[in-house]
């Protein structure tokens, strides 16, 4: 290790004096450790929230509600008010100059700017 | 204003006695811990695990939080980036949280000495961060005693009415009604966020600690201010300068090499006086090229003298000859044909650029417009017909690391599409006119050679700054600028607008609306109280304007003349700290607290069971 990393102390010490078992230990080199641990949505899906009392609140019926107010159009390129849609390619635009970017788009972006509106179509 | 984190390794762990519970406070975006009844925390880090593998061993290392850059390259950091124990506000990486948190106490000077094994009480209790912000705030006297509290997190915000329960007999928890916390999930580009019901317990070792879910301001970044503006008209009066300078000059030279042209003439007119008399008038007529092709002309004659004689005088030898002489002749005088038309296109466009340099030499600037605006014309339509061509082809494998908005990074993925397209292109010139492609390398070269600050479209930055919404801002080339104009509001406007993202929830202030209303008992004047006192704490409150906003919101939805106060927190980043740092160090928490025997013993759903309630 160079002498500043190792003066910056800024990776994490393999033994710890304070623990049980390290690591290390717990974590043998080579095994594939990510994979056990659940997801959020696993972890809801394990829940079984129909158990619990109907009262009480617990992480799934805190949910807010969907909105009552009509969905504000903006333009999926500049940000500004967008009353048009194209239709081929489900992007909302602005105005005239914003349709020409469009339409000059390769698939790839258009898809990742759908996505950030999660109104992309994603193949399973 | 940027966050910056705090981890010296402390030195008096053992100062303090084993009683003494360590406080920590787990958010997605920074991980807060210090000894209970101080004000601040001790450490500060963010809230992620990073491990990469070191350059010269090999052997993979994990650094915890943010380091330093500038270190970080003895390290190969592309095998994975910086790793959260969260998703989405709940922890469910636990080996991440193991090394977070063994990185926290072992810069809390935490070490293996004798009142360790004591230290492993295992007593632990839980709180909510909204409700202890709210409680040491009301202890400054910034709140009143019911209240709402909305807290906005990294990636959820809560709204929990809090209403003082008069009978104070008991000292447990007491929720509020049904304390109903409502959850609105906003994405933005940082991580974190608040949980209720944390089910951290399950690891090997813990420690006397107080769990609590924190938050962290995002740091919004400025546009260009006043001194950029000012800095950027100099440096175009200086342009606009240097370019009447460079007219000056070039106009002198052009005016000694007509000069020098004139002379040259006149001396070949002196000249020819004395070869050819004769030629004069043609060559008069003609210029210097005429000269030549009438000395041409003569031999062309003497070359061919078979030509001009009809078929039948010739023997057939001689008619073969005649034939290639024929030949012979059509093809020099094609050469020079071409040679004529080519001379006269020379003329022509000197012609138009000495027009050009005249409307130059009058007004540089405006003439610098007009031919940027032909360049972008020409690129543009340039560009789209090359993008047409490889539509839908691969994409060349970049993809934007965060999942940002801003065009900026845009940039580099444009830049290299731009690089591709043009070696692409270079060899393949099947479709589209060509002529358009050189204009537009014509006119970039003479722009090249004109405007010094020129540059060619693919290395330049986006739109110019502007602060106002809905006025499209023209394209300039001036600088190269990240420019942050519309994203500012927009990001934080999710809060607000969940539908921008494409989440189908409801904002922040219509979720207090819906959270009074699911308030279950109609006391009287209750709604009024909450109302009367909102309180806004966590990272994402932060937001200027964030309080008037919300005002607004929650008046729209109130009758009308409704009582509306929204207060902040003194701090909104470490008061959930501080409250429970408070609440740890005070008599009854060691009575509040369960053991991980309890845990082991009666299992999770006793853990769900076990009434959190909130007494203030």
């Amino acid at each position: 290790m160079e002498a500043e990393v190792v003066e910056s102390e800024m990776v994490l010490p393999t033994h710890l004096r304070f623990k049980r078992i390290q690591m290390y230990e717990k974590y043998p080199k080579g095994q594939s450790r990510g994979r056990h641990w659940k997801h959020l949505k696993q972890i809801l899906q394990a829940e079984n929230f129909q158990n619990y009392r109907p009262n009480e609140p617990h992480y799934v019926n805190i949910e807010s509600p969907p909105s009552m107010h009509p969905c504000k159009r903006i333009c999926d390129i500049t940000g500004y008010e967008a009353p048009y849609f194209d239709p081929r390619t489900n992007l909302r635009y602005a105005n005239a100059e914003v349709f020409k970017i469009i339409r000059s788009l390769p698939n790839d972006y258009v898809q990742r700017y759908l996505a950030l509106r999660n109104a992309a179509v994603v193949l399973k | 204003m940027p966050f910056i984190s705090r981890t010296i390794r402390q030195s008096d762990y053992s100062r303090f006695p084993s009683t003494c519970p360590i406080v920590i406070d787990n958010g997605g975006s920074y991980f807060r811990i210090g000894w209970a009844g101080e004000t601040d925390p001790r450490l500060v880090f963010r809230n992620i695990v990073l491990r990469p593998r070191h350059k010269t061993t090999g052997e993979t290392v994990t650094i915890v939080g943010d380091q330093d850059p500038t270190l970080l390259r003895y390290f190969d950091c592309t095998r994975s980036g910086p790793r959260s124990a969260f998703d989405n506000n709940v922890v469910y990486q636990f080996e991440i949280m193991e090394y977070i948190l063994d990185f926290g106490f072992d810069r809390m000077g935490v070490d293996g000495s004798q009142c360790m094994p004591s230290f492993f009480l295992e007593i632990t209790a839980f709180g909510v961060d909204a409700a202890f912000s709210y409680k040491y705030n009301q202890q400054l006297g910034v709140c009143d005693k019911d209240g709402l509290a909305i807290c906005s997190g990294f990636a959820t915000s809560h709204v929990i009415p809090i209403k003082v329960d008069h009978e104070i007999s008991r000292f447990t928890w007491e929720k509020v009604e049904d304390l109903k916390m409502e959850h609105c999930y906003i994405a933005p580009d940082y991580a974190s966020e608040v949980r209720l019901f944390q089910k951290g317990t399950k690891e090997a070792k813990e420690k006397t600690r107080c769990w609590q879910l924190p938050w962290v301001p995002p740091p919004t970044e400025e546009p260009p201010s006043e001194d950029e503006i000012a800095r950027k008209a100099a440096i175009k009066e200086r342009q606009g300068q240097r370019l009447r300078e460079m007219a000056e000059a070039k106009r002198s030279s052009r005016i000694n090499e007509l000069e020098n042209q004139l002379q040259g003439f006149e001396f070949l007119l002196q000249q020819l006086a004395y070869v050819q008399e004769s030629d004069v008038p043609s060559f008069l007529a003609k210029g210097e090229q005429v000269e030549s092709e009438s000395k041409a002309d003569p031999s062309t004659t003497e070359k061919f003298p078979l030509v001009n004689i009809p078929d039948e005088m010739l023997t057939p030898e001689q008619l073969k000859e005649k034939r290639k002489q024929l030949f012979l002749k059509t093809t020099t005088e094609g050469r020079q044909r071409a040679k004529q038309k080519r001379f006269e296109e020379e003329m022509e466009r000197e012609r138009q650029n000495q027009q050009d340099e005249e409307k130059r030499l009058e007004n540089p600037e405006l003439y610098l417009e007009q031919l940027r605006a032909k360049y972008k014309e020409l690129s543009e339509k340039v560009e789209q017909r090359k993008c047409l061509k490889i539509n839908g082809g691969s994409t060349n494998g970049n993809h934007n690391v965060s999942g940002g908005v801003g065009r900026g990074e845009r940039l580099n993925a444009a830049q290299n599409e731009r690089m591709r397209l043009l070696t692409t292109a270079a060899f393949d010139r099947g479709k589209g006119p060509d002529e358009d492609e050189a204009e537009l390398a014509r006119v970039t070269s003479r722009l090249q050679d004109i405007d010094p600050k020129f540059v060619p479209k693919s290395e330049l930055g986006p739109l110019q700054s502007s602060t106002e919404v809905p006025w499209l801002r023209p394209m300039t080339k001036e600088d190269f600028q990240i420019v942050l104009g519309v994203e500012r509001f927009r990001c934080p406007e999710i809060l607000f607008q969940p539908n921008l993202i494409g989440i189908n929830q409801a904002g922040l202030d219509e979720m207090v609306g819906v959270s009074l209303r699911r308030l279950p008992s109609k006391v009287e004047g209750l709604e009024e109280r909450l109302t009367s006192n909102v309180f806004l704490t966590g990272g994402s409150s932060l937001y200027p304007g964030m309080s008037e906003r919300l005002e607004a919101g929650i008046r729209m939805i109130r009758p009308c003349g409704s009582p509306i106060k929204i207060v902040k927190a003194y701090d909104p980043v470490f008061d959930a700290w501080r409250a429970a740092a408070a609440y740890a160090a005070s008599l009854q928490f060691p009575q509040q607290t369960f053991t991980r025997m309890d845990y082991y013993e009666k299992g999770e759903d006793w853990l769900h069971r076990y009434q959190f309630k909130y007494s203030l």
